[in-house]
């Protein structure tokens, strides 16, 4: 009995250390494919940036806030701006839209550089007063984020010049205007310079904004 | 299983109706006008606008090309494609004019690439503006056009049938019945309702019948129920500034409400939810009480 116990123990050990090496094998399989996993899963996830299809800068504009006060170009000099298009009586993408401005809002409100712009394609409809109960809606500091509204050809012109193409698509699967990308927010550099876009429907998207504002202060 | 196809559908189509805000117009004290510079492109045959590729207007608009209508329209003689003038542009509350045409100069090369284009291909209407005839497919399965109703002023608004939220669409058709008892009370009589339907695919004459019914009774003498095609609303839509977006199963859609004269010219325009039945019932009889064809 003595005998055979350390042989016993000994045999024990073995199946002990097989065990534990077995274990650590496993964890580091585990380890090294999750690391894999998570790599490949962050890449994918990585909200892809659009680039404008031609060069588009921010154009001269006279437009009306949600309070009624004349907004120009010339406020927002040497600013990064973070700029969405909207109509009020939109039920869906919208709103969705609208509620991920106000998440990028909420991650700079702190940041003196950062502008948010609403623009309205439905200036009829979309006065001041009615911007402001949208902002409100959302939980809009119209002291960083403005909605601007103003004559259609201003509007239009700003929007077609400086962010968005027009196609000849069927007119009634867009946002009026017949713009593409209406549901995208676009980021303007300092320089007025429109950088890139994200899909304003995609949830990831106000952390993408703000990886690309922190990129755009970098620059020298 | 159908049941709960409708059931989904309506969940749907709920979310897509939604309370419209109350519009209120913000009063603008004087006119705004701006010295601008440009080459005309086209110019109306009726003298009454003209397309312009202009210059940047400092703190207003940037370079483009765009049809700027006159209220003078003795301004344009004289002036033709190429001619390079200067003028005042006017933004008033409500609408804005060019003036002081001045012709300057002459290019050759009357258009340029420079500059964004806002080409309005379907001008917008306004009060005055003559509304082109359409064709729509009645809730009796009968083409009807607009001009069938000339010689009475005609009230129509736009709607779906599966829109179902208080605020929305059958509001509008609940302040259409108010407008229609309040207009049945009186001496004047050439006057037409009309509700028409941007989902023609869904609304059809049996859908928009059972519709009506609901909304007006059987009486359909006064007010009709019609359903506008695709190809209608691609040009109609932009007329009236109608606004309509396809976002899945459900519309968004902005609410335009016009009243036409008895020679089919626009006469007033609501815009929203915020009017009542007896603003429109008024509208309505000043409009009917203008000549008649």
């Amino acid at each position: 009995m003595p005998a055979r116990g350390p042989v016993k123990k000994s045999r024990q050990g073995d199946d002990e250390k097989l065990f534990l090496v077995i274990v650590l094998a496993l964890a580091l399989v585990a380890g090294i494919g999750s690391w894999f996993a998570a790599a490949a899963l962050s890449r994918h996830d990585q909200t892809p940036g659009i680039l404008p299809d031609k060069e588009r800068t921010l154009g001269e504009f006279g437009l009306t806030d949600e309070a009624g006060r004349t907004v120009t170009r010339a406020e927002f000099g040497g600013k990064i701006l973070v700029v969405s298009f909207l109509f009020t009586s939109c039920s869906l993408t919208c709103p969705e839209v609208t509620k991920h401005m106000a998440e990028i809002q909420g991650l700079t409100a702190s940041n003196a550089d950062v502008r948010l712009i609403s623009l309205t394609v439905d200036p009829r409809t979309d006065t001041p007063s009615v911007l402001a109960k949208w902002g409100a809606r959302f939980g809009a500091d119209t002291n960083q984020w403005h909605f601007l509204t103003g004559p259609k050809p201003v509007l239009y012109g700003l929007i077609g010049a400086s962010f968005l193409a027009q196609d000849n698509g069927d007119p009634f699967n867009s946002m009026p205007g017949n713009f593409t990308g209406t549901e995208r927010i676009a980021v303007v550099d300092q320089r007025g310079r429109t950088r890139v876009y994200f899909d304003g429907l995609r949830s990831d998207t106000p952390a993408a904004v703000v990886a690309e504002i922190k990129r755009l202060r970098r620059e020298p | 299983m159908k049941p709960f196809l409708f059931l989904a559908a309506a969940l749907v189509v709920l979310a897509g109706c939604k309370r419209q805000p109350s519009v209120t117009p913000v009063a603008t004290a004087t006119n705004q006008t701006y010295a601008v510079r440009g080459v005309v492109q086209a110019i109306a045959s009726d003298l009454t606008k003209a397309t312009i590729h202009h210059q940047a207007i400092s703190g207003y608009m940037m370079e483009m090309t765009m049809d700027f209508p006159l209220q003078n329209t003795n301004e344009l003689r004289g002036i033709s494609p190429g001619d390079e003038i200067t003028f005042t542009l006017v933004v008033g509350e409500n609408d804005d004019w060019i003036r002081n045409i001045r012709r300057v100069g002459h290019v050759a090369e009357a258009m340029t690439n420079s500059g964004s284009m806002f080409h309005s291909m379907i001008p917008e209407l306004k009060p005055g503006d003559r509304l082109p005839d359409y064709e729509l497919l009645g809730e009796d399965g009968k083409r009807i056009h607009f001009s069938d109703f000339h010689g009475r002023a005609l009230a129509f608004t736009f709607f779906f049938t599966r829109c179902p939220l208080p605020d929305y669409c059958p509001r509008m058709n609940k302040n259409f019945a108010e407008t229609q008892k309040l207009l049945a009370t009186n001496a004047t009589t050439n006057w037409q309702l009309l509700c028409i339907s941007f989902d023609p695919d869904f609304d059809q004459p049996e859908m928009l019948r059972s519709y009506a019914t609901f909304y007006r009774g059987n009486t359909a003498d006064r007010w009709r129920f019609a359903a506008a095609a695709t190809n209608v609303l691609a040009e109609l839509a932009p007329r009236l500034d109608l606004m309509i977006m396809h976002e899945g199963a459900s519309i968004s859609h902005n609410l335009r409400t016009v009243v036409l004269d008895p020679n089919g010219i626009i006469f007033r325009q609501f815009d929203g939810n915020d009017w009542k039945p007896q603003q429109l019932a008024d509208a309505v009889l000043q409009a009917a009480h203008l000549s008649v064809p």
